[in-house]
């Protein structure tokens, strides 16, 4: 009887959300997979594909003029940005997840909030903040004017897009790192300590090894967006970076329906395959540690 | 250590408030610029309430989030409970790797997808508009129910499994079961997680954008489309808001809690939380219901629907004083018609991104109002409707000049809305006298990381191009490799490519010279700072420009839109629009008024409005022209070059 009824509460819960995954997930998955190989006759092609990995172009760095595969060097860049990005906020992160997962309850509490609240001002409203800060005649250069120390160049650079990245992402790093950390064991860092283990040593063999699954959705959370993304590079960028969110987005506007398709689709598998690869690395690495 | 961490944490803190204290202070800037602060003012918060179309595009975004994050954690709190009891290995595996999915896929691919099927879907089934608030509640839902699920399912876990079954043998239903004794267990996962569906779908941007069709568009849509104007302190009042009303709610559900705390017994304190979360869920319930209430109360009755579809920024609102519009017309149906009308009004950042959103059949508007070589390209689609001008008297006050333009040269389609001319803008203080003149300035080396060029490519490809003395609308691919190459020596001496971003920068100083829509010139002029010195002139030749209403192939109201366009046209809002927008308007009754010309002042007068003799001649000699597909294909992947050197 129990048995019975329990495989109908599983059938009567699953069954929405499994019709609705498989609808609004999988299905439009399908159709960027279809738009992508064909052309706008819905004939099959291979040619938006190819587009992509072999379409080129002439750059001109000043002194020599090379010829360079357009989207591979578009998505070189957004990935190499999007790297330096997810370094920094795990640098900049894991500590403060250290830190609140040991402070009281209470602190732990009000830190997260205060890392969550600039998420509730829009998004784009807080880059044209930074636009404010970072921008040659900005408030960043009057401070520092004002100290004497000269004038910063940043708006327009590599650094403004991966600040920008960086600030807007942040949160992703440190919530699910803090979230893991809360929960580890306090005995077992005590018990390294109390069999001789040094400060660095504990958080290198113990604290490290545990909050490896915090650390990889954290990485995971931070890269997918700042790989992706289409306005902090046009705000911050000075419109000088173009990443391969832009040129989703670009072909969009110009109505390449098909092309933008292939783009997304080759990206979604690049970053499928990347993320298998980066989830098996760390669990061999846990077995290890 | 102590110590360290501390420091630690606050210059953290510093980083991530440092924006929100300058959305702060800019807020009360008594001008409108974002980046030069002229003094305290309360102005911008009465002119955010005066903003009918911002409050509601706020208004907007609650219900959706609201919406979203309610039924994502009904359905996902279901979810994980089924997924939790899933013996079968595979099936466990499928469903987690299923649940991933929208977690580790960009969001540009996410909204990417789902408008891709919802086109195709809606053109299946003929249908006039497939893309709506339901399109939208629909993506918002499927990109927050991972996250519930993920929050709840670990709940579920570390739940002992016999509390369940020891109900159970106590004669409970399942569902009695589940409600008395499992829901309390796992409720703080499940408010947890619809905090976290409220806060993605409230700050999404990217899914909502290709998901949003008619007449439901959210502040960060909103936003985003305010390319013909830029963003003004407004903006960062209404984000002052938000903060605000956060920070007062963390604090009072802080204070209750630890009142709570030190009531309630340590064996009490699971109960009394779970009853704020409970408090918490029924509010926002209600909230919900009460606003999605009100959506259907306001839509109820006879009320007919107008979908008008604009540039951002592009009518006069009511801000500072103006008129309006929108509601001017809603009221005028009243009087006139007696007609109930909800006149649904979007945006739209640049004519490309109009198209896009027309083409793909998604959406329905009665009106738009793009510029001449979309138009051309519109009519040449089969997009147009031909206008019945026995709705439109006023379209007699339209000057001679602006009949018969290349565009619709039979006068059926359009009525034109505003026009203009591309000039140079330079500030006085930086550029020297000599220098200025042609379009030279902009390829001058001596004002390297001074100059803006435009970020779209028929603009600035359009530079090159009269710079050159080409043919902005030859289809020889030669011609347009050489303006790549011009546009390629010009790079190193750009700072900056932008649209909305040049009034910031021209009023702070921050670049020296640009080329730009006239009109646009005097409302960075009226906002420089004070070590600027602004100064326009129009480089020869150049670009003239249309902008005019017609009315889309999609329309579902054509008589009430011409009602509408006739409106536009009568002399009270045609002139608040052209005092609001600042461009040249082809109306007479404008153009001719004593007030107009007097706000406008004569060097505005001057500038807008050059000698119209033989603006039909150089109109149809140097306007964009709609290019084939091939043709844009090929300047699509130029830009890209240029954009990648």
């Amino acid at each position: 009887m129990n048995k019975k009824s329990n495989s109908l509460v599983q059938r009567i819960t699953l069954l929405p959300y499994s019709v609705w995954a498989t609808l609004f997930i999988l299905v439009p998955l399908a159709f960027v997979a279809y738009y992508a190989f064909t052309d706008s006759d819905f004939n099959f092609t291979m040619d938006n594909v190819m587009r992509f990995f072999t379409a080129t172009s002439m750059v001109d760095d000043g002194e020599t003029v090379r010829e360079v595969h357009t989207y591979l060097l578009i998505f070189g860049r957004s990935l190499k940005l999007a790297v330096i990005s997810t370094a920094i906020c795990l640098v900049m992160g894991y500590p403060l997840a250290y830190i609140m997962a040991r402070s009281k309850d209470r602190t732990q509490k009000i830190m997260v909030t205060l890392i969550m609240i600039p998420m509730w001002m829009n998004f784009l409203i807080r880059t044209y903040a930074w636009m404010t800060i970072l921008q040659d005649t900005g408030i960043l250069n009057g401070i520092l004017g004002m100290l004497g120390l000269g004038k910063l160049s940043i708006i327009g650079t590599e650094a403004a897009v991966v600040i920008g990245m960086v600030y807007d992402y942040f949160p992703y790093m440190v919530v699910p790192i803090y979230s893991v950390m809360a929960k580890m064991d306090v005995r077992l860092l005590e018990a390294a300590r109390d069999l001789g283990c040094p400060g660095i040593s504990v958080l290198r063999r113990v604290v490290w090894p545990l909050s490896l699954p915090g650390v990889i959705s954290g990485i995971t959370m931070v890269l997918i967006p700042s790989v992706s993304t289409f306005y902090i590079s046009q705000k911050l960028g000075n419109g000088k970076f173009y990443l391969i969110g832009d040129a989703i987005e670009g072909q969009y506007v110009a109505n390449n329906l098909h092309f933008a398709a292939a783009i997304a689709f080759i990206l979604m598998v690049i970053l499928l395959v990347c993320m298998a690869l980066m989830r098996k690395l760390a669990n061999r690495k846990l077995i290890v540690a | 250590m102590k110590k360290f961490s501390k420091i630690y944490t606050a210059l953290i803190m510093l980083f991530l408030f440092a924006p929100i204290l300058i959305l702060l202070v800019f807020s009360f800037n008594e001008g409108k610029s974002l980046s030069v602060f002229s003094g305290f003012s309360l102005n911008w918060y009465v002119e955010l309430f005066k903003d009918a179309e911002t409050l509601g595009a706020v208004r907007n975004t609650l219900v959706l989030a609201f919406s979203a994050s309610i039924i994502s954690t009904i359905m996902g709190t279901a979810a994980a409970v089924g997924i939790n009891k899933l013996r079968n290995k595979y099936l466990r595996a499928t469903m987690d790797t299923v649940t991933n999915i929208p977690m580790i896929n960009p969001d540009i691919i996410t909204g990417i997808s789902l408008m891709l099927m919802f086109v195709f879907v809606g053109r299946l089934f003929g249908a006039a508009t497939s893309l709506s608030f339901v399109t939208m509640l629909i993506a918002h839902i499927t990109f927050c129910l991972p996250y519930v699920i993920l929050q709840v399912l670990p709940k579920l876990q570390q739940m002992d499994k016999a509390l369940p079954e020891a109900a159970m043998d106590l004669g409970c239903t399942p569902l009695r079961a589940f409600f008395k004794v499992e829901l309390p267990e796992i409720l703080p996962g499940i408010v947890t997680g619809m905090i976290m569906a409220f806060t993605l779908s409230l700050d999404d941007f990217v899914i909502s954008y290709f998901t949003s069709g008619n007449g439901f568009q959210t502040l960060p849509i909103r936003i985003y489309n305010m390319t013909k104007k830029t963003v003004t302190p407004k903006m960062y009042a209404l984000a002052t808001i938000i903060f605000f009303v956060i920070l007062a709610l963390l604090i009072i559900s802080n204070i209750i809690e630890s009142s709570d705390e030190a009531t309630a017994k340590p064996t009490k304190e699971r109960k009394k939380a779970s009853r704020h979360s409970k408090i918490i869920a029924g509010s926002l319930g209600g909230i919900l219901v009460a606003g999605m209430l009100g959506v259907l109360i306001f839509n109820s009755g006879k009320t007919q629907v107008l979908n008008v579809y604009n540039w951002g920024e592009y009518i006069s609102d009511g801000s500072e004083d103006s008129l309006d519009t929108i509601k001017a017309f809603e009221e005028y149906c009243f009087e006139n018609y007696g007609m109930k009308v909800k006149v649904n009004y979007s945006t739209f950042a640049s004519n490309e991104d109009m198209f896009a959103k027309l083409s793909s059949g998604a959406v329905s508007f009665d009106v738009v109002i793009p510029s001449d070589y979309m138009i051309a390209r519109m009519r040449d689609n089969d997009m147009l409707l031909p206008l019945d001008f026995s709705n439109i008297p006023n379209y007699q006050y339209i000057n001679e000049n602006f009949h018969g333009l290349y565009y619709d040269p039979d006068d059926l389609y359009t009525v034109p809305y505003t026009y203009g001319i591309i000039g140079v803008m330079y500030n006085a203080n930086v550029v020297d006298e000599a220098d200025v003149g042609s379009w030279d300035l902009l390829w001058n080396e001596k004002y390297k990381g001074d100059i803006l060029q435009f970020n779209n490519s028929r603009d600035a490809f359009g530079t090159a191009m009269y710079k050159l003395g080409l043919d902005v609308n030859d289809p020889d691919h030669a011609v347009w490799d050489r303006a790549l190459e011009e546009l390629k020596e010009q790079y190193p001496l750009v700072k900056s490519y932008v649209m909305d971003e040049i009034f910031n920068m021209m009023e702070s100083g921050e670049a020296a010279a640009a080329a730009y829509y006239a009109g646009d010139y005097f409302t960075i002029m009226d906002n420089q700072a004070e070590n600027v010195d602004l100064r326009f002139y129009y480089p020869e030749p150049t670009n003239y420009f249309v902008d005019a209403m017609c009315i889309p192939s999609c329309c579902q109201n054509k008589e009430l839109a011409e009602i509408f366009i006739n409106f536009m046209l009568s002399p009270e809002p045609a002139i608040a629009n052209a005092e609001y927008i600042y461009y040249a308007c082809p109306n007479s009754l404008v153009y001719e008024n004593e007030g107009y010309i007097e706000d406008m002042g004569e060097e505005a007068m001057e500038i807008l409005y050059p000698e119209l003799g033989n603006f039909k001649e150089l109109y149809n000699h140097y306007a964009y022209r709609s290019l084939s597909e091939e043709t844009l294909n090929y300047v699509t992947s130029l830009w890209e070059t240029l954009k990648i050197n």
